[in-house]
This record gives C-alpha cells, sequence and structure tokens, in this order.
C-alpha cells in the first residue's frame, strides 16, 4: 500500500497529532500566528465551523447551471463595448480575499506528488490555507468593523463639529474656553483634535485621580494606540509618563506640584483644564497660578474645560477669552415638582420621611410598564438619610419584586459601590440611592428617572471654631439642572423634583466654591512656598474670604511653618513639599528624626485615608468580637497601627487570603491597600529629601536563585495584571433581585454573597484577586514585614514617644475632657478644645467606647476645694479632626500625659513668680502643688526642648545636601534626647490641677508691661542665657520676662514683683556643688547648663558627637562675661557666673 | 489627497467615500513581522490597535482598480474581488460581477432602504 493512500485515509483533521502537523507548516515560531498563542486556539475554532460550512455548501450543491448563465452574460457585456474588468469566470469566495499566505515550505507541501513523506500532504495542507485565509480575512473584518464604529461615534458627537473651529481658537488665542455639557464628549475629542493637528507636550488636569485613568486609557485607544506610550497619565501613586509622553493626563494638585520645580511649566506647550465649573480649591488656585504664569509664557496655550456653567466667569477672568460652546447631547427630560407636603416634612431632628419617595415609585410602577427599562436615580444629602430611604423603599421592593435598591456614597466600600454598574434582570429596575456624587463623579448609564429632593450636605469650615461642619443646604439651580440630566443619558426622561418651582428659582445659581467653604492652610502654604506674595492681594477667580486667609496663617503659625513675620520656616518650606495635610507632614518630619519612622509612615497614611473600619459591621458583634485584639485605648492611631500590621502579616503568610481577613473583621481591605501605597509614597518623600537613610544591602536580593524566582514570579504577575485588564469592563454581571435587601442590614452576610456571586465566573480557573497582584507587584511583602515588624508591640517607651510625636504633630489640635466626665454615662462624654466647648468623641473612637482610661484614677486625685483635683495623672487628647455633623466629633484621637505633653508642644506658656502657676495658650491653667518641683519639671521641659530644636533644625538644615554619610545628627545625640524625653512622660511625678480658664479670667490673665522707670530703676538680673541661644526681655504684652518664644516667666496677673529678693530660697544643685539663694528663674538658669558631670564627660569624649556636642553642650555654655566689679571680660557658664556674682556680693555685705 | 507621501508627520489614510480617518503606519504589500503573508493589492495598514499586545496589522482601505480613488474596506465603500473596487465602479460594472455579488448587494441595498424608510 502507498504511504499516500493510507495517510489520506488516516487524515484525521480532529486529531491533536494532525493538526499538530499543520502547526509545524503554519503556525511556527515566526510565523504570524504561533502555535498555543490566543489567535491560534481561535484560528482551529474557526476552522471547525469553516468545515461545517463547507460541507453543508457541498451537499446542498453550487449549481452549475447558474455558473454557466453567468458566464454567458459575461459574454455579452463584452461585445457591448464596457470596460472590461477581467474578472474569473467562476466565483469563489477566496477571490474575495486580498492576503495571501506563502512560504517555500507550504509551496513545495502543496506540490508535492502525495508519496514519500510524512505530514500533511497537498490536499490538507490546501485546506489549512484557504481556511487560514478566511480567518485572516474575518480577523481583519472584524477589527476593522471596530474601527469603523469607533468612527461613526466619534463623528456623531456633538463636539465633532466644532474640531477644526477648537484647533483655529487654540492656534490663535492663549486662552480659550470650551463650554459643553456632559456627553458633548470634550474630555475626550478635545486633547486628541489637538494632537492630530500637531500639538505635543499636552496637559490635561483633571479633578479626579480615576478619570485621569480612564481618560489617558480612552483617548489612547480611540487614537488606535497610534501613540502608544504617547497618552499616558500621571497621578500619585503611579504614572505611564516617558520621554515620548506626548498627552498627559494628571491631577490639578500635581499640576501645581510641578509648577513648584518648573514656575514656568517649560515641559508644556499646552494645557488644558477640565471641570473647571467643578470650583474645586486646587482648580481656581490654579487658574489663578496660570493667570500669572502666561504673562512670561506667550508662547503657552491654555484651554479651559466646563460645562455650560457661569462660562462668562472663566472667560472674563482670562481677559475676555474666546468661548467656544458645544450643545450637549441631551435627550427631552419631563420636569415634574412635586414638593413634600408639611405633614411630611421632617422636623430638625427627625428622620426623613419616606412616602413622598415611596409614592413616586409606586407612581411609576403604575404608569410604566415593566418591560420599559429604565433606572432611578434618587438623590438624597447624605448617608444617614440614604440609609432611612432605603430601608422603607427595600420593604416596597420585596413586596412589588420590580426593584432592587442600591445605597452609592463614598463611604461604601468599593464592591458595594460598583453595584450601581450591574445590570438588573428584565422587569427590574435599579433604585439607586445616592449623594450628590452621582451629579457629577459618578456617571452611570441606563437612568430615566431622577428624584432630587435639592438638599446637598456640604462641609464648611468654622475660622473661629476651628472646626469642620457638614451641614445640609438647598442645592444651586446649576446642581439641580445637573441632577435633572441624569434622566436624559440614553433616552428621554422624567425628573422629579420634591420641591416647588419657586424654590427652585429661589436657589442660589452656582453652588459655593470650594475655596469659599474649606481650611485654606495648605493652600497658603502652597503659595508661600511658591513666592506669590501675600495671599490676600492675589487676584483669585472668585477670593476667598479674608477672614479664611488670615486664619490659615495664624494656624500655619502655630504649626510653625511660618514665623511671626509670615515667612516660611524650615520646617514649612518643606511641609509645603510634602502632599499632605500639614499636621501629617509634620510628623512625618518629626518621626524622621527619631527611630520612629515606620510607624510614624503607617500612621500618617492611615490618617490620610477613609477608615478601614466600615461603620455597618462595626455594630455587627462577630466583627467587633473579630477586632477587639486589634484595639489599643492608647488611642485610635495605635488601633489603625495594629490593623496595618496585623494585615501586613496576613499578606505574608497568606496572601490573597488576607481578603477573608479583612471580611471577617468588618474591614474594607481597599483602604489598606490605599494605606500600604500611600506609606511608600512617603517613605520615598522622605528619602528624597534626605530625612530617612536609605536600606543598606537590601535584603531582597538574595542569592541568584531567590532573584531568579522572584523574577519569574513578577513576570506571571504581570501577566495576571494584563488578563484583568482584558477582562475589565466586560464584567457587569446582572443583580439578583436580593441584592437590596443584604447589603446593609447585615454586612456579615457579604462573605458568603461574594463567594456565590464569584463562583459563576471562575472560568478562568483561578479566583484571581487583581489587588493582590497589584499590591505584590508594588511591594516586596518580605521587606513590608520587616518594617512592619518595628512598630509591632512596642515598648512601652516607644509608645510614650511616639505619643509625644503625634502630639506635637497634631499640635494645636487638642481636647480637654470635662472635669465632671466621670460622674457621666460612657455615651455623655464632654471634652473641650480651645475655641470650642463641649465636643463628643466620635462613636468610631476607642476613646467613645472606653472613656474611663481618661479619667483621672479616684485614688490619685486629692480634692484641693471644690473645683481643684491634683493628680500626676491628667490627660489631653490631641485628634485629627473636628467635625461637626449633628454634634461636633472628635475623631482620630490620641491621649498623651496633660502636664509633660502641654510643656514639650504648645506655642505659649506662661508663668507665675515660682513657676507653680501655669497658663497654656491662653486656655489651660495647670497649678504645681509644690513650687520646687513645678520648678524644676519646666526647667527640663526648657531643655528638652531646646535640645530637640535644635536637633531637628540640624535635620533639616543637612536634609536638602541629601547625603547620608555625613549626618549632621548623630544617633547617640538623638537616642539620648529620645530617653530623656521617654523619662520626663513616663516619670514626671507631679500632682497638679488641670482647668481650662474662664472667660473673665482670660481677660485678666496677664500684668501687663511695666512702666520704663520702674524697669531702669532696678537691676536687672542676669537673665539672658536661661539656656543656649534664648535671650530673655521684658514681654511688650503680656509682662514680665520673655524667656523663650513660647515661655513668658513671672507675667500671669498674680505674680509677684520679678526681681523680689523674696522669691530667693537656698537650693542645691544635685550635678554640682552649688549651694546658694536663688530666684527660680536663676535655678533653671543654672538647671539648663549644668550637666551631671558623668554626662557631659561623656558626651565630650564621643567623638561622632564632635559636632553638635560642642555646639550644643560645651561652646554654648560659656559666654563672655563682663563683670563690672571686677572690670574684666571673664568668659564662663551661667552657672559659673552666678558663683562669681555671689562671690562679690557676699564680699560686699 | 496624496497618501503615500511618506513625508509628512503624520500619515493619515481617508476613505473619500464614507470619510473614514486614521492615521496609518505602512503602504505597500508585506505587512512588516508578518513573515508568509502577501497582501494581493497595494494598501494603507496600522497597527491593529484592537490586540494591543500583539503585533497585528489592521488593512484600512486601498485604492480603486479602476478610478483609483481611496477607499476603505468596509462594505459600504469597497469590495475586493480579485482587485480593489470602489463601490462606485462596482455600480457601474455591476454586470460583470458574478451572481452571487450581485444578489449580495442587492440584498444590502434593500435592507439599507428598509431602515431608511
Ligand atoms: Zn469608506
Ligand atoms: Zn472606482
Amino acid at each position: 500500500m502507498s504511504s499516500g493512500r493510507s495517510r489520506h485515509r488516516t487524515w484525521d483533521w480532529d486529531s491533536p497529532q494532525c493538526r499538530a502537523q499543520l502547526d509545524e507548516v503554519f503556525f511556527r515560531r515566526h510565523d504570524y500566528i504561533q502555535a498555543g498563542s490566543q489567535d491560534h486556539k481561535e484560528f482551529w475554532s474557526f476552522f471547525d465551523r469553516f468545515q461545517r460550512f463547507k460541507t453543508k455548501r457541498d451537499m446542498s450543491g453550487s449549481g452549475s447551471s447558474r455558473k454557466e448563465a453567468r458566464e454567458q452574460e459575461g459574454r455579452d457585456k463584452r461585445k457591448s463595448g464596457k470596460v472590461d474588468l477581467d474578472l474569473p469566470k467562476d466565483y469563489d469566495a477566496r477571490y474575495r480575499i486580498n492576503v495571501s499566505v506563502c512560504t517555500r515550505d507550504i509551496e513545495e507541501r502543496m506540490g508535492r506528488s502525495g508519496k514519500g513523506s510524512s505530514g500533511p500532504g497537498p490536499q490538507e495542507t490546501s485546506d489549512c490555507r484557504l481556511a487560514l485565509l478566511h480567518f485572516l480575512d474575518f480577523s481583519q473584518k472584524q477589527s476593522f468593523g471596530k474601527l469603523a464604529k469607533l468612527r461613526r461615534e466619534q463623528k456623531s458627537l456633538p463636539i465633532y463639529q466644532y474640531r477644526s473651529r477648537i484647533v483655529d481658537l487654540v492656534r490663535r488665542h492663549p486662552v480659550v474656553v470650551v463650554a459643553g455639557d456632559t456627553g458633548c464628549g470634550k474630555s475626550t475629542q478635545v486633547p486628541q483634535y489637538l494632537l492630530s493637528a500637531g500639538f505635543h507636550n499636552i496637559a490635561c488636569t483633571q479633578p479626579r485621580r480615576i478619570a485621569c485613568i480612564s481618560l489617558a486609557k480612552r483617548v489612547s485607544f480611540e487614537s488606535l494606540n497610534q501613540y502608544g506610550s504617547k497618552v499616558g497619565y500621571q497621578i500619585r501613586f503611579e504614572t505611564t509618563r516617558t520621554t515620548a509622553t506626548k498627552l498627559l493626563f494628571l491631577t490639578e494638585g500635581l499640576l501645581l506640584r510641578q509648577i513648584q520645580q518648573d514656575t514656568t511649566l517649560a515641559q508644556y506647550n499646552v494645557l488644558i483644564v477640565d471641570e473647571v465649573h467643578e470650583r474645586h480649591l486646587h482648580c481656581d488656585f490654579l487658574l489663578g497660578v496660570l493667570r500669572s504664569l502666561l504673562a512670561s509664557r506667550p508662547d503657552l496655550r491654555l484651554i479651559l474645560m466646563s460645562a455650560t456653567i457661569n462660562i462668562k466667569l472663566f472667560s472674563d477672568y482670562f481677559n475676555s477669552a474666546p468661548v467656544l460652546q458645544v450643545p450637549g447631547r441631551l435627550f427631552p427630560i419631563q420636569v415634574i415638582y412635586q414638593p413634600i407636603p408639611s405633614e411630611e416634612q421632617p422636623s430638625r431632628s427627625e428622620k426623613l420621611d419616606p412616602r413622598p419617595y415611596l409614592r413616586i415609585l409606586q407612581g411609576i410602577d403604575q404608569r410604566y410598564p415593566p418591560e420599559e427599562r429604565g433606572d432611578l436615580l434618587l438623590f438624597l444629602s447624605g448617608v444617614a438619610e440614604i440609609s432611612t430611604i432605603q430601608e422603607a423603599c427595600q420593604v416596597y421592593a420585596t413586596h412589588t419584586r420590580r426593584w432592587i435598591v442600591l445605597p452609592l456614597h463614598s463611604t461604601l466600600s468599593v464592591a458595594q459601590q460598583d453595584k450601581v454598574f450591574d445590570t438588573s434582570p428584565p422587569g427590574v429596575r435599579k433604585c439607586i440611592i445616592s449623594t450628590n456624587i452621582a451629579e457629577t463623579s459618578v456617571t452611570i448609564d441606563g437612568v430615566r428617572f431622577v428624584v432630587d429632593s435639592g438638599k446637598v450636605k456640604e462641609m464648611s469650615f468654622d475660622p473661629k471654631a476651628k472646626m469642620q461642619r457638614l451641614q445640609e443646604f438647598w442645592i444651586s439651580r446649576a446642581s439641580s439642572e445637573q441632577r435633572k440630566g441624569r434622566a436624559g443619558r440614553t433616552g428621554p426622561g422624567v425628573c422629579y423634583r420634591l420641591y416647588a418651582e419657586s424654590d427652585y428659582d429661589a436657589f442660589a445659581p452656582y453652588p459655593v466654591p470650594e475655596i469659599h467653604r474649606v481650611a485654606l492652610d495648605s493652600l497658603i502654604l502652597q503659595m508661600k512656598s511658591m513666592h506669590l506674595g501675600d495671599p490676600l492681594s492675589f487676584v483669585f477667580i472668585d477670593p476667598p474670604p479674608a477672614a479664611s486667609i488670615q486664619a490659615a496663617v495664624t494656624y500655619l503659625k502655630e504649626q510653625g511653618a511660618l514665623d511671626s513675620r509670615g515667612e516660611l520656616t524650615s520646617i514649612g518650606s518643606l511641609l509645603a513639599q510634602l502632599p499632605v495635610d500639614v499636621v501629617i507632614g509634620k510628623m512625618l518630619v518629626l518621626g524622621s528624626l527619631f527611630n520612629l519612622v515606620e510607624p510614624v509612615l503607617t500612621v500618617a497614611a492611615a490618617f490620610s485615608v477613609q477608615s478601614p473600619f466600615l461603620r455597618s459591621s462595626q455594630q455587627n458583634p462577630d466583627c467587633a468580637t473579630a477586632c477587639q485584639p486589634l484595639h489599643s485605648n492608647q488611642g485610635d492611631p495605635f488601633t489603625l497601627l495594629n490593623t496595618f500590621n496585623a494585615w501586613v502579616e496576613v499578606k505574608g503568610e497568606r496572601g490573597g487570603g488576607s481578603r477573608k481577613w479583612c471580611r471577617r473583621r468588618g474591614l474594607e481591605e481597599q483602604r489598606l491597600y490605599e494605606m500600604v501605597n500611600l506609606r511608600r509614597q512617603f517613605r520615598d518623600l522622605l528619602k528624597s529629601h534626605g530625612l530617612m537613610e536609605p536600606v543598606y544591602s537590601a535584603p531582597s536580593g538574595g542569592d541568584r536563585k531567590q532573584r531568579r524566582e522572584r523574577l519569574t514570579e513578577r513576570r506571571k504577575l504581570h501577566q495576571l495584571k494584563r488578563e484583568h485588564e482584558q477582562l475589565e469592563g466586560s464584567r457587569r454581571k446582572v443583580l439578583r433581585l436580593e441584592e437590596g435587601q443584604e447589603g446593609d442590614l447585615s454586612s456579615g452576610s457579604d462573605t458568603e454573597e461574594a463567594g456565590k456571586g464569584r463562583k459563576d465566573k471562575a472560568g478562568s480557573g483561578q479566583n484571581m484577586d487583581i489587588q493582590e497582584v497589584k499590591f505584590k507587584l508594588r511591594h516586596n511583602v518580605s521587606e513590608l514585614q520587616e518594617a512592619v515588624s518595628i512598630s509591632q508591640d512596642l515598648p512601652s517607651r516607644q509608645q510614650a514617644l511616639l505619643k509625644l510625636l503625634l502630639c506635637r504633630g497634631l499640635y494645636p489640635q487638642l481636647a480637654l475632657p470635662d472635669e465632671h466626665n466621670s460622674n457621666r454615662k460612657d455615651s455623655e462624654q464632654v471634652f473641650h478644645t480651645r475655641n470650642k466647648q463641649g465636643v463628643v468623641i466620635h462613636p468610631t473612637s476607642v476613646f467613645a467606647s472606653d472613656p474611663e482610661v481618661l479619667h483621672v484614677p479616684e485614688d490619685e486625685t486629692r480634692e484641693m476645694g471644690p473645683d481643684r483635683r491634683d493628680s500626676s495623672r491628667h490627660q489631653v487628647l490631641a485628634f485629627v479632626t473636628l467635625l461637626e455633623t449633628n454634634k461636633p466629633y472628635l475623631s482620630n484621637c490620641v491621649r498623651v500625659p496633660a502636664l509633660q505633653a502641654l510643656l514639650l508642644v504648645a506655642n505659649s506658656i506662661d508663668s507665675n513668680a515660682d513657676c507653680a502657676r501655669l497658663v497654656v495658650d491662653g486656655w489651660l491653667e495647670l497649678e504645681l502643688r509644690e513650687a520646687e518641683g513645678a520648678l524644676k519639671v519646666l526647667a527640663t521641659a526648657l531643655t528638652l526642648r531646646a535640645e530637640w530644636e535644635h536637633l531637628l533644625q540640624a535635620q533639616l538644615k543637612q536634609s536638602p545636601a541629601g547625603e547620608p554619610e555625613v549626618q549632621g545628627v548623630s544617633r547617640r545625640v538623638i537616642e539620648k534626647l529620645s530617653e530623656n524625653l521617654v523619662r520626663f512622660l513616663l516619670y514626671t511625678e507631679i500632682s497638679y490641677s488641670l482647668r481650662r480658664l474662664t472667660a473673665f479670667q482670660t481677660q485678666n490673665l496677664y500684668i501687663g508691661p511695666r512702666p520704663e522707670s520702674e524697669l531702669s530703676q532696678t537691676e536687672i538680673p542676669d537673665l539672658k542665657p536661661l539656656f543656649p541661644g534664648a535671650e530673655a526681655k521684658p514681654d511688650p504684652i503680656k509682662g514680665g520676662l520673655r524667656v523663650t518664644s513660647f515661655f513668658t516667666y513671672n507675667c500671669l496677673a498674680d505674680s509677684k514683683d520679678l526681681y523680689s529678693e523674696c522669691l530667693r530660697t537656698f537650693w542645691t544643685c544635685p550635678n554640682c556643688d552649688l549651694y546658694m539663694p536663688l530666684t527660680p528663674l536663676e535655678r533653671m538658669q543654672h538647671e539648663a547648663s549644668c550637666r551631671p558631670a558623668g554626662e557631659q564627660q561623656q558626651l565630650d569624649k564621643d567623638p561622632e558627637d564632635e559636632k553638635v556636642a560642642t555646639s550644643s553642650s560645651v561652646s554654648s555654655l560659656t559666654r563672655v562675661y563682663h563683670c563690672d566689679v571686677c572690670n574684666e571680660d571673664l568668659n564662663l557658664t551661667s552657672t559659673e557666673i552666678l558663683k562669681h556674682k555671689r562671690q562679690h556680693m557676699y564680699s560686699t555685705k | 489627497m496624496e497618501h503615500n507621501t511618506t513625508e509628512t508627520p503624520q500619515k493619515t489614510f481617508t476613505c473619500q467615500l464614507c470619510g473614514l480617518t486614521s492615521p496609518f503606519t505602512y503602504y505597500g504589500q508585506k505587512p512588516p513581522n508578518t513573515r508568509a503573508i502577501v497582501l494581493l493589492e497595494e494598501c494603507f495598514m496600522t497597527k491593529d490597535p484592537f490586540c494591543p499586545e500583539k503585533e497585528k496589522f489592521l488593512v484600512l482601505g486601498s485604492n480603486c482598480s479602476l478610478c483609483s480613488m481611496c477607499v476603505c474596506v468596509g462594505l459600504d465603500c469597497s469590495l475586493f474581488y480579485t482587485k480593489r473596487f470602489c463601490m462606485q465602479c462596482v455600480n457601474k460594472h455591476l454586470d460583470q460581477f458574478p451572481h452571487q455579488i450581485q444578489a449580495e448587494l442587492a440584498k444590502k441595498r434593500q435592507s439599507s432602504q428598509a431602515a431608511v424608510s
């Protein structure tokens, strides 16, 4: 038998071996399609379909009679003298394919007689090639179809008509305003028009990070990736920017930071500022900066893009810039005013009445058949309102089975938020109950009905109480229109307004811009560092109230970021470069000085993101129990620290298992991912500012094998990430009718539910957690574990120091527990801040559930009278936020020992003559029982502060150089200081009372300045070198002596005569032999300079410490003293001066 | 429009019938990095944007073999039958095309008219 025939008989298209033989011919390693690839798999499945189709066609017969007829026709035509197209006589579908595949290998096989060699013969090869041609043609048609569809969509956008006009305007004018409503396509198209017109180095700002990513992806896609890496984005954690980038999407805040580095923005030719109508703080400021920047960059092109809101404002601000207005693409929307009848109006303290909302749902069910699709979007002011209405709607939905009720607000977990994009089953509508987040930030397609409560909760800042306030307001007409518009995106819609038309007419035209509502601290700090001059005279598009600016300046002074003249301090200029809140920046800087960087990084990151503890789950007893070991009664930052550390440990041990771990504890894992990213960014920031030593010999190095393994793992992770990205978008699932019922009431069931939902799409075989993949790509878990282990189970000494750092960072945000708290119920504990009395602890704080730890222990107090309780255990709270909702709440609190912390961080400490009475920041009064002890505590605090300040300044000064070898501040000196601070914090045993001053007391607090004459009469005791660098002068306002920038001696109204000899008491210095009668001030002065003999020696000997030691302990202690009696200049320490003077005193007597 | 002047910085293909435009990266019969693949006409091509991972080409269009009009490969604009024909030329010489194609076009015309009316 000939091998050819036997092969032909045994050739089986379904056999993998046979196919593999063809793979060897067509799909080799360098071919267009390679064996094993996705395309290859698709080819073979196409092949099967193609073969089936061919068989079917062959069976039905191709009709040869027709063929003849056609040929006949063709001949006829040729006779008629027309152009001959010279087309083949027989129709063959393959003539319609413009691709051919040909290699020598194929040719050879096809030309073979079919004898002698193994593998596919001519027939098989030819069949396969034909199928391949059809497959290529099919793929081409598919891709081209997508392209054509994309182009059709682009053309149908309203803005398309204006593309050449836009380009033309931009060419001719430095500033152009493009105004168009949602859906006109401006954000995606304008950058593309500019790119294709030849502009490059384009930056486009967005108020939201997420928009930067999605726009970069979209524009890159729409421009067919032709620009490849030329379209990129840059946000807080990540960037895709390369040198080839021509169009960059970035946040407003980031562009501002870039201006700080590159004052003329030379890196860009075109700036597009999108969504200017949203009037975010950063955006308003950015516009102001750009306005002045344009003068030095006449070539720069600026395009402002806005909704059709208040366009004239922007045009006028930029010298009547031309405006191009693009009509939006909205379907008609019917507006129905349905004001809430008075009996259903909620009174101030009551919950919302759900009846008006339910009536609308009912009305929709009656009026519109369920098969007409269209969801409902309901706007309410806040989370509490949402859950009230959600509950009522859910009852209705369960009953009718025609609705799925979903809440939407920013404090929901990401997964819960995501549900609003899923689709509902047929005959069922989604009822999305949202805050104003759905007004502009989140766009949900398929909404046909909008219900607008007309209310919004907005954050405002009260500069007087130093407090943020979340208040409910009527919305503006602009917001109202925006909400309405959400009903007409995909078809005609209906908007129900729960207010009267006359209310609408009375609304403000536009929302209050953010710059009028928020604290301006960061803004002012940034302005200072950008040398923009007096913030009061800066030309804002809509200037903030002067009081707000003034409050910010004062606050920054209190924080130590600005000096008394309003100029940036060295810490201030560093803070201005950190893209975080001032308090958080301060914490980072302080943490970097001591060996507490790791925990401070974590706490700073935790303060910058939303709490990972989901509100709803904390009411679930199981979650609460599971969370218990994470709680620390030292304060919320420690709970957050424990939580983060525990999570990192779980990640190290169980990787993706952390998801379950979080769910069991009611933690939103997304926040922990944010924290770990932010933490990494903070670390990089500190490193780049030379505030952190680079890690020596990275433990990740490992041997070659380990490195290779890690590399392989990374490659795998990248693959997973890509696969995920491809899957994204095609993932919308259909909601179940029960969806809404589970959500809020018991988040515990979330576990089960998520598991169920995921099963059906486990097609890819493994349950991939993309967050885990990204986490692994970004972080080295073992390195992170190591870093974290440092801050795990901090010894109490470290804990005390960390608390002090947090307190200094957060200062002046301090609160005093009310003196009667121990007699009150747990839920009625009251606190006071300097500017706001009667605030409470937020229920999420550890001190809300465990307030006893703040009480002064009974057995230690000594009643000194009706209003005075002495103890050595008084505490104050340092807090991150004071926010008033229905009550003023403190959140993220940490407790610190009152006397010690206040003496170490307060900006103003005033004393009476014997220093037994102290007033801190003009509102807290401390009375110490023993003057002796009081003096000692004060003197220690002054010394510690001076040392601390000195080291901090040294650290900040050397930081820009960033050379780690030349560490100006030696480790030993810092260790010494931290030890002394800890000793002071933990072992100061002195009894004192602590209370707020009354308004009357504050008025008559100081003795006031003494008349000149009186001063000159008395010999001023030598007080100058109280401690290094200090100069004591009479305080011009308070009276007494200003000893340091923060301490004024003997200025309180009950003070005795400053120079009275009766203040002198005999005293023995514990460190030297000195024994003589000294005034309190003289004693402090001595104590500041006199060190225990051993300590001093040690300092001197240490060569490493030479630099600091010479500057702070030896040389600065001696100074030139001119003795009038001896008439001689003496180089003495202050103690020696005292001794010297005493000598004369006694000798004269 | 001259499409094959490779000097222009941004090479753009535009279909003269439907107006579809797109940048193209290659004009010719041999798409880059494709080994055995040869095109049977000179085409405007770009990198397939819909499979960004892989190096795939996408034919945008070519010139009509009769009138040299530049047309895209969309079914409304051109037809390939051993050569490229723009729709105008196809309609002019419809009778020379095989039955299958004539029937197909007639059917398409009908359905598009139905859609319009
Ligand atoms: Zn076309
Ligand atoms: Zn033609």
